[in-house]
């Protein structure tokens, strides 16, 4: 029945709002849903035909008005079932900017995920095919970061996307889990190397730690 | 009550008894007979979202007659409405509609059901209580309590697992929003100790 592939995917937006990570995108159900809604259309159309100034008279032919509703009820309901999907989907796209996940990290991070091993042949350019993004959804995330980055930078003594939870220590040992190169810090330059260890000041590595570069030792 | 509300649009999908008025040559699909017309006193099963709005008397017609006409679903039937009477806590919601307070609310928005409202309001005020003692369990029964209690980390153990599996959507948000409340409480409690 028309609606119920558009249900389907309400349901998986249902279980995206549950999820840490984002499941991937549902492309073929996607444009099986806006495919019911091209057909319907055109269903609507051809029965509007022979009425073509405007003369269809609800009252005299009610069986025609009767499916003239049920198909723009079923259009209406499939609009709305894809605008909720891709608003959950972008919710959680939001949320993950202002957590401060890379839009390469993301990728990444589902490649590691189909194929163990393989990740570091790949490399890091967010090889589409793998992404659990729609290329439209990968364009919002990263304008959407470049606007939060443009609104952050209004305040250059206060980092938004900074923890909330005060610091026990201003200086805490930090080891490096990937290669994130030469640091400027107040006390000069760090060079971090996979492996190493540093006692840092914790405001200088915060979004480090944050993007999986860094470990914090307690 | 969004647009975007998930739920809500769960809710809608959920099926309503409807009762057809008038032939439609074109709608044998809604009884799944696509090449045969939809004759009228058919009944079909609808989603809400279709079933609402062809229930609504047309506008501007002499008779003021709708396409169809609508019962309460399964879910709302005599049979739940008796057994919520006798204990609402005996029964799981879930079972019968995931979305059960919201296709309840949808649908005393179309029948006047004073009785069914009154045992509706009831039903959640014993069972909100009632979530909220389980909700507190999980939290203080990490210390002490049986083994059961803590047989998970949300303190669903023996009887009140069954209570807890029967609960529907909203239930479920007001269970795990008052377990998180405990919870905090009891973190916050514990670092005021602390320092």
């Amino acid at each position: 029945m028309y609606g119920d592939l558009g249900n389907k995917l309400v349901q998986h937006a249902k279980r995206t709002q549950n999820l840490t990570h984002l499941p991937p995108y549902q492309t073929e159900l996607v444009r099986t849903v806006t495919h019911e809604v091209r057909d319907l259309d055109k269903y609507v159309k051809s029965i509007l035909e022979p009425y073509q100034d405007g003369s269809f008279d609800p009252n005299a032919d009610q069986a025609t008005a009767c499916t003239l509703m049920v198909n723009h009820l079923a259009m209406r309901r499939n609009k709305r079932c894809l605008l909720a999907y891709h608003r959950t989907r972008t919710d959680k796209l939001e949320e993950l900017v202002w957590s401060g996940t890379d839009i390469v990290d993301l990728a990444g991070q589902q490649q590691q995920r189909s194929a163990p091993g393989a990740a570091n042949v790949s490399g890091m350019n967010g090889d589409g095919a793998s992404s659990s993004l729609s290329p439209q959804e990968e364009d919002y995330m990263r304008q959407y970061s470049d606007l939060l980055a443009a609104y952050k930078g209004q305040w250059t003594d206060i980092d938004l996307t900074g923890s909330l939870e005060p610091p026990r220590d201003l200086f805490i040992d930090v080891r490096v889990l990937k290669d994130a190169g030469e640091i400027q810090t107040e006390y000069g330059a760090i060079n971090l190397t996979k492996n190493s260890q540093f006692y840092v000041r914790q405001g200088d590595v915060e979004r480090l730690i944050a993007q999986g570069y860094l470990q914090k030792l307690s | 009550m969004s647009y975007y509300d998930i739920d809500e649009i769960l809710t809608e999908a959920e099926k309503i008894p409807c009762t057809f008025q008038l032939d439609v040559p074109d709608l044998g699909y809604l009884d799944n007979n696509p090449s045969a017309p939809l004759k009228a006193g058919t009944d079909v099963s609808l989603p809400l979202w279709l079933a609402e709005l062809l229930a609504l008397p047309a506008q501007g017609t002499d008779d003021g007659r709708a396409f169809a006409t609508i019962e309460l679903p399964s879910p709302l039937s005599q049979e739940v409405f008796q057994a919520l009477k006798a204990d609402p806590r005996a029964v799981p919601l879930r079972d019968q509609s995931a979305h059960f307070y919201s296709l309840a609310t949808r649908m005393l928005d179309l029948f006047d059901e004073k009785e069914l409202t009154a045992v509706l309001r009831k039903t959640f005020a014993v069972r909100a209580g009632e979530i909220a003692l389980h909700a507190r369990k999980g939290v203080t029964g990490a210390g002490g309590g049986t083994a059961e209690d803590k047989a998970s980390n949300l303190g669903v153990g023996g009887a009140g697992e069954e209570f807890l599996r029967g609960l529907d959507e909203w239930e479920r948000r007001l269970f795990r929003k008052a377990h998180d409340g405990c919870k905090a409480g009891k973190e916050w409690m514990d670092g005021v100790k602390k320092h």
